[in-house]
């Protein structure tokens, strides 16, 4: 086989050589302009089909009202746009969205940050820590959170511990404002593994000189990190800010399972909304609304962090 | 607009079946025999085992049956799992409902049963107790069978109370000597008093055990008008939230007691969970205690019936028909107490009963099931419940205003009565 | 001198414990999964609260195989993820690879197209998705779970990644290539590809941590007990009357979290830094 095609390229090879009047049609460039679609063809039609494809199916969808049990579908127009406006929950649920993905981010990447500046003065035992730093990544999500329930429970672990050093905690998942400190901290111990890995190899990355030549001018450690070290792994910064915040919007298993969205609506992100209202109430009309809501917010956070990275990251090539 | 979406949906068909195409190995549609798929949410291994045994002897005598599966499904999600199998075209055939009985029945997604019943010889249509067929029907037809009618009962562990130094006296027992009792055990034990099993400060829908007692329902007789408000409804959530915070007799928030492992002193629940109690304490079984509004009695059921969707519709109606003749039904009774008459005696019930004693199942089941109201039941139950549990949870804590907070919860579900 | 090395011990000796306390939430959790899970059920929420018990068991364990398939469970997750792993492997190495060193027209326009795909969160495209593969007859079955994570969202994370390690390519590997006698596929699969180990190991690693973690999806589309992935059963041990099964459910989340924790023990280098080197920074 490898041989038949061996021998293909060859005789084409020397056909160009030869230099007939005509140049071949597949010059070098053409396939390489081919082989280019064909390598890029899997993803996109992946994407054309799983993603852009059903946001314009949403979109019609969020047009009509629809009886799950019989298939019945009848065009609504605007209505369940208008109802957006005249939603009790939604506030509520947008607030809470809020609290979540932004309590989320601030954590995970402070905490992040943090990690790995201690990591990074590498000493005896830095693998280890990393190792246990990381190790809630590879859990199963649902797993940590269903373990994290026990936990959390009036008369489970947390308070167990606490008791036994005199502190008597409060019922965590029964009042909103702990229930919602609950579902954060839960989803960002799991999960602040990666951005610590990634804010260490970029740590690593800073050349040393760097920090030799502050020194000799008689800067602070503080004034090190904050005029060197922050501005040189600013874009790690700025993209993992990104993902996570697209991650705290999409953050369905932890709330399903630690709370349900409650008690109230206190921990009723949009994206439970979402799912509780096409797929429990069966509005699959409203879900779609809500769903595409949800879309364009993450759209604009998007735009406005590339916006941001423009003006403030330092050195991009 | 509508070609757009057509000419997509095609293109996306296309692509999906041609990717398909070369891995999955499923077999089209054949004709010939039915295969007939009912969905349970038991996972009950001798349930299971007699419902498969009363298909094989089914399918014995039906050739055009070649067929018959039981297809168990998670409780916890049930009727999320079933709306999923019916809107995603891959319905069952026969279904288990609870309540997702009204939203069926509306959407006329279920097959009227009563003319096939009525004409089924030695089916005995009569036998049926009014009482526990009318959440299931419309209009005079019946749209699914109640085999499963378990009143709520309150289970008592009497070496808990003894250990507490408390008696009670069941004949002329009220709630008031229950959480008395309840606070005392757990003052002095620390273990819970009374437990509403399920509640667990969402499923608010099973407090019917308790407000029912005190003249108060969710709604009115035609679904229409919320009456969470009510007086009496006020009472009974002042009791209970009393029990919460201030004497204890309940547990609060957060805190899980399981009586059934020896938790708590009382604990209201089906009848049918006394295959639960495992012996390592002793229990007694009464009724309901008696509330302010007098005795009463409360009971969850659960229903099958015939989809509309399925391809199989008459022979699905047949083999519903053989399930639930009165042999069958008998053999059905020694799980899930039965809505016929004739097998409704103390005597009966206790012959496959390894747990109760005959005057207990006739005390708790045979003497309630006449009068009983069933559980609050409504189209769209989850938004109903969901919206219900939003507002109640402003309930359980110690400084609630109990008649606002029942206004709130008015004003959240309100607008789905009307719907 | 002497007071500044006993000043710099103090510091680590600091550092290490601030470390300790700051790493009890990381681990403390999935120790107490494991001992919860072969306690009996009356002691899981005895209190105080303890990591032993005199009375270990693991009926737990075997409860957790006859109440559900959970063996048949386990094995779906598996495969599962391992093929969306090998095909996200190939279609993300060659996407990355193109955008990375072949110029074609309108690459960049459908270089944003494709990271489009990264924004768009799944609960957006789950309903129209779940009407499509209606229409495909492949509801409550594993075809939308494969499809969606090997080649939407995921997939398109690992094709930037693979990107952004291509492009840091040096150009003379593709010279020394193309004069061997190499064509693009040629070149990318011999040359580039062998060199993209790390990369490649955080795209698995990512992958395969996605699409075991799905928990959405297979909620919306697999309505049958044996089809069901870890993540959906691990949430379905109720007993008939919806009762939680704490230990069962405990039993089952020890041997989903186990075994992969155990493989990143073993292999936490490569892991750790397969990531580091991801490109994402």
């Amino acid at each position: 086989m490898s041989a038949t095609t061996k021998n293909r390229v060859v005789s084409r090879a020397s056909a160009n050589v030869r230099g007939t009047a005509r140049p071949p049609f597949w010059t070098t460039r053409r396939r390489d302009v081919l082989t280019g679609y064909l390598f890029i063809a899997p993803q996109l039609a992946g994407v054309l089909l799983f993603v852009l494809v059903p946001v314009g199916l949403a979109i019609w969808y969020s047009l009509n009202d629809w009886n799950v049990f019989t298939g019945k579908q009848t065009f609504v127009g605007a209505e369940h746009y208008t109802a957006l406006a005249s939603d009790p929950q939604l506030p509520s649920v947008l607030l809470a969205t809020a609290i979540f993905s932004g309590g989320v981010v601030i954590l995970n990447i402070t905490l992040g940050l943090l990690i790995a500046v201690l990591l990074n003065r590498r000493f005896r035992g830095a693998t280890l820590f990393r190792t246990l730093f990381f190790s809630p990544v590879v859990v199963s999500v649902v797993a940590w959170t269903l373990v994290w329930g026990f936990l959390l429970q009036d008369n489970g672990g947390i308070n167990g511990m606490l008791a036994t050093i005199g502190i008597e905690g409060p019922n965590w998942l029964q009042h909103g404002d702990t229930a919602m400190l609950s579902v954060i901290i839960t989803q960002v111990v799991r999960s602040v593994g990666v951005n610590m890995v990634l804010f260490l190899s970029a740590l690593q990355g800073v050349p040393s000189q760097l920090y030799e030549a502050a020194r000799m001018d008689g800067a602070g450690s503080r004034t090190i990190f904050t005029r060197i070290t922050l501005p040189l792994i600013s874009p790690t910064l700025l993209l993992t800010a990104i993902i996570t915040i697209v991650g705290a919007l999409q953050s369905f298993a932890q709330i399903a399972v630690l709370t349900g969205g409650g008690p109230e609506l206190s921990t009723t992100v949009l994206v439970y909304y979402v799912f509780q209202q096409a797929f429990e109430f069966n509005d699959i009309g409203y879900g779609s609304t809500l769903a595409l809501m949800l879309l364009s917010f993450v759209m604009l956070l998007t735009l406005l962090q590339w916006q941001l990275r423009r003006k403030w990251v330092f050195h991009e090539q | 607009m509508i070609n757009a979406r057509k000419a997509l949906g095609a293109l996306a068909l296309t692509a999906i079946v041609g990717l398909s195409a070369a891995c999955s190995g499923t077999a089209a549609e054949t004709s010939g025999p039915a295969e007939l798929r009912m969905t349970v949410w038991t996972s009950n291994e001798a349930q299971l085992k007699l419902l498969n045994s009363i298909g094989d002897a089914y399918r014995a005598d039906h050739p055009d049956v070649s067929k018959i599966t039981f297809e168990s499904l998670p409780f916890a999600d049930y009727n999320t799992t079933l709306t999923t199998q019916i809107a995603g075209g891959n319905a069952p055939d026969l279904a288990w409902m609870g309540d997702l009985s009204k939203d069926l029945i509306a959407s006329d997604a279920l097959v009227g049963l009563t003319d096939k019943l009525k004409a089924t010889d030695g089916w005995q249509y009569d036998d049926l107790l009014g009482s526990v067929t009318a959440e299931y029907s419309r209009n005079g037809t019946l749209y699914a069978y109640p085999f499963s009618n378990s009143p709520f009962a309150l289970y008592v562990n009497t070496d808990l109370l003894a250990k507490a130094g408390q008696k009670i006296d069941p004949a002329t027992l009220t709630w008031d000597q229950v959480a008395a009792a309840g606070a005392a055990v757990h003052e002095k034990t620390g273990k819970a008093g009374f437990v509403i099993r399920d509640f667990d400060y969402k499923s608010w829908n099973v407090l019917a055990t308790v407000w029912t007692g005190f003249g108060a329902a969710a709604w009115s007789q035609d679904g229409k008008t919320c009456t969470f408000a009510s007086p009496e409804m006020q009472k009974a959530f002042s009791f209970l939230h009393d029990a919460a915070f201030t004497s204890k007799a309940m547990p609060s928030p957060g805190t899980t007691a399981d009586f059934f492992a020896g938790d708590a002193a009382f604990t209201i629940a089906q009848v049918s969970r006394a295959s639960l109690l495992t012996g390592s304490f002793k229990f007694g079984l009464h009724p309901l205690p008696t509330g302010p509004a007098g005795k009463y009695a409360v009971l969850g059921q659960a229903g099958v019936g015939v989809l509309t969707s399925s391809k199989h519709q008459s022979q699905a109606l047949d083999f519903l028909a053989y399930l639930t003749n009165p042999s069958n039904a008998e053999k059905l009774a020694q799980f899930f107490p039965p809505p016929r008459k004739s097998l409704l005696t103390g005597a009966k019930l206790a012959a496959n009963n390894k747990t109760l004693s005959a005057e207990q199942l006739q005390s708790v089941v045979v003497d309630q099931l006449p009068n009983a109201v069933t559980l609050p039941n409504h189209t769209s139950p989850a938004e109903i419940a969901q919206k219900g549990k939003t507002a109640l949870d402003a309930m359980w804590k110690a400084d609630a205003d109990i008649p606002a907070v029942l206004r709130s919860v008015c004003a959240a579900i309100e607008p789905i009565l009307a719907k | 001198m002497s007071s500044e090395s006993l000043n710099s011990l103090a510091r680590r000796v600091l550092l290490v414990v601030a470390l300790g306390v700051l790493a009890i939430p990381f681990v403390v959790p999935t120790i107490w999964m494991v001992a919860a899970s072969v306690k009996p059920l009356p002691e899981i929420f005895a209190s105080p609260p303890s990591l032993w018990t005199d009375h270990p068991t693991l009926s737990a364990y075997s409860e957790a195989f006859t109440f559900q398939p959970f063996a048949r469970q386990y094995f779906n997750s598996v495969y599962i993820a391992l093929l969306v792993t090998l095909i996200t492997l190939v279609v993300s190495s060659l996407a990355g690879y193109a955008f990375a060193r072949i110029r074609f027209p309108g690459a960049n326009a459908l270089f944003v197209v494709v990271l489009i795909g990264l924004l768009v969160p799944s609960e957006v495209t789950i309903v129209p998705l779940f009407q499509m593969f209606k229409r495909a007859g492949m509801i409550n079955t594993h075809w939308p779970l494969i499809l969606v994570t090997a080649l939407a969202a995921p997939c398109v994370l690992a094709t930037f990644i693979m990107r952004q390690f291509f492009i840091a390519l040096p150009a003379e590997l593709e010279e020394a290539g193309r004069l061997e006698g190499l064509g693009r596929p040629g070149i990318w699969w011999r040359i580039c590809v062998p060199l993209a180990k790390p990369a490649l190991s955080a795209v698995a690693i990512l992958t395969f941590l996605t699409s075991w973690n799905l928990y959405l999806e297979p909620t919306v589309y697999l309505t049958s007990p044996e089809l069901f992935t870890l993540p959906q059963a691990l949430t379905r041990f109720t007993d008939a009357y919806g009762g939680e099964m704490w230990n069962t459910q405990l039993a089952a989340a020890t041997m989903t979290v186990l075994p992969v924790l155990i493989v990143f023990i073993v292999a936490q280098r490569q892991f750790v830094e397969g990531l580091a080197h991801s490109g994402l920074k």
